[in-house]
């Protein structure tokens, strides 16, 4: 079932688009990986999907029967997660919980469900034992780690992580990855994953996007006429999380 | 010293205007706006002087015309999202020269605006007390309702958008929030030192405070015993209240700075010399 898709899309934020005429379908319960060189503008595709930019021309239209006629839950994590705010005064685990605010509420209190959802999604990316450590104090790919279980903590239907894996080790990326399908197996959520690191992550995938300069010169993009699933793909394999 | 009525209603000013004004301040320093106080008290001095012009209340002037800056900052920040600081140049290159022509007209005007701009808590005014307790109970109200979704904005506008956090209405009413505070702090510390009450306190709760409701806290503490211990010492030594007030928040900030890193210099000397001792507790060779 398509969940979002982009129709003839251009876009840009100057004078030139540099999103041109790029087409694009998201289907529900599937792993989709975008990738391309720099400046292909995987960002900007990321940002109209999401509804944060409007097109200049095109359509990009939600199915909410995919969600059952409802608004669905959307975990994002962006590119700069791992370059925020330094200073900010906050924990790990507090950070965490704001991804509990909208299910609360204004005035609604925490119960044990949502400390629940706060651990879990902390020990899923690794971050438990680092709950109280000021979020300033950690390393980018811990910081990244973080706004990864932020995202999490909100049970989304669809998780958009743009470079998600930016500072972070061999291993926490074979992790990321890992946990984002079991995220589509068991839980059926939709991840959009925007990913320099195709050679890593391509096995993890159900299909990826490739976005191209048409030109040089030239801030024009599309995504490449053959969408492709990875050659060898783990996204039929059976396998459990560590 | 309590036993003046001018004191007290100097006391209840700064009281009311240092429960709002430190919280603030840690959200403006968070969200990268800490000019933005200096900048509505400068267009602020240009709302006094157009209310004086026109025969109306200078402080309810001030108060519109630091409302109005602070929503036309907020439309600017749309046209300019990789130079935050641009709009709040504009506003105040825009409001002090304003003032500076407004005051021009009037030749009174001159004299009424040294208040303004240093300050005269103890003269405050039964409109001003009115104004100042106003912003306070509303800005008490918009930061306990409104907590959640705050944090979330402070910490990253994007996501927060995103999560269903209304970005725009909330980044809007903090905007009327500041310039409202910054308006009713004027009083207290006058037009030059009104960043002072929202900056320093926010300055060093943020050094100090491990979460963010500890340093929201921490800054309002702060802010308090500066304006109380100001108001004291002001009275005492006969100073000016405003630049007594900024100066002891000036002097925290420094010894918080100061403390911070005696204690970060004395936790590396006990971390130091755990790990050049050996297992056995006698010494060894030092690590290098």
């Amino acid at each position: 079932m398509i969940l979002s898709s982009m129709r003839d899309v251009v876009f840009g934020y100057g004078e030139e688009p540099v999103v041109h005429h790029v087409s694009l379908d998201v289907h529900k319960g599937e792993f989709l990986g975008i990738t391309g060189p720099n400046g292909t503008a995987k960002t900007t595709v990321l940002k109209l999907l999401l509804g944060l930019l409007k097109p200049w021309s095109g359509a990009v239209e939600l199915n909410k029967q995919a969600f059952g006629g409802g608004k669905p839950v959307i975990g994002y994590v962006p590119q700069q997660a791992s370059s925020f705010n330094a200073g900010f005064p906050s924990r790990v685990i507090e950070l965490v919980r704001s991804g509990c605010h909208s299910r609360v509420g204004l005035f609604g209190r925490f119960g044990a469900e949502e400390e629940r959802l706060v651990r879990n999604s902390l020990e899923q990316v690794g971050m438990w034992d680092l709950r109280r450590r000021r979020i300033g104090e950690l390393s980018g790919g811990q910081k990244q780690r973080v706004c990864i279980a932020r995202a999490l903590v909100q049970c989304p239907d669809v998780l958009i992580l743009d470079e998600p894996t930016t500072g972070m080790d061999m291993r926490s990326r074979t992790e990321l990855y890992r946990l984002m399908r079991h995220q589509v197996r068991h839980h059926g959520v939709t991840v959009v994953m925007v990913t320099h690191g195709l050679e890593e992550a391509g096995r993890y995938l159900d299909r990826v996007v490739t976005l191209e300069r048409l030109e040089a010169g030239h801030p024009q993009i599309a995504p490449n006429a053959a969408e492709s699933k990875p050659e060898s793909s783990l996204a039929g394999d059976r396998w459990e999380m560590e | 010293m309590l036993a003046y009525e001018f004191m007290q209603r100097a006391f209840l000013a700064g009281a009311l205007i240092g429960l709002v004004a430190p919280v603030l301040g840690v959200y403006l320093m968070l969200r990268r706006q800490v000019l933005m106080a200096d900048t509505l008290s400068h267009v602020s001095l240009a709302g006094v002087a157009a209310g004086s012009l026109l025969g109306g209340n200078p402080s309810i002037g001030g108060f519109v015309a630091a409302v109005a800056a602070a929503l036309l900052i907020e439309r600017l920040r749309g046209l300019y999202r990789t130079y935050a600081e641009v709009p709040v140049a504009i506003m105040m290159t825009g409001g002090l020269a304003t003032a500076v022509v407004l005051m021009s007209f009037g030749r009174t005007l001159s004299q009424s605006f040294s208040s303004y701009l240093f300050g005269s808590i103890v003269a405050v005014s039964t409109t001003q007390l009115w104004l100042i307790g106003g912003a306070a109970v509303l800005g008490l109200i918009f930061f306990i309702v409104f907590r959640r979704p705050l944090y979330t904005l402070t910490f990253d506008e994007e996501t927060a958008g995103i999560s269903g956090v209304p970005v725009r209405t909330l980044s809007t009413a903090f905007s009327v929030l500041t310039g409202m505070t910054v308006a009713a702090a004027m009083p207290v510390v006058g037009v030059l030192l009104v960043s002072a009450l929202l900056v320093l306190p926010a300055a060093l709760a943020l050094r100090i405070a491990g979460g963010f409701l500890s340093a929201v806290m921490t800054a309002v503490g702060i802010g308090l015993t500066g304006i109380f211990g100001g108001l004291t010492v002001s009275y005492v030594a006969n100073t000016p209240p405003g630049g007594t007030i900024a100066l002891i928040l000036l002097l925290f900030l420094l010894l918080g700075m100061a403390l911070q890193k005696l204690l970060l210099l004395w936790k590396r000397r006990v971390h130091g010399g755990q790990t050049s001792q050996n297992p056995n507790g006698k010494k060894g060779m030092e690590t290098i």
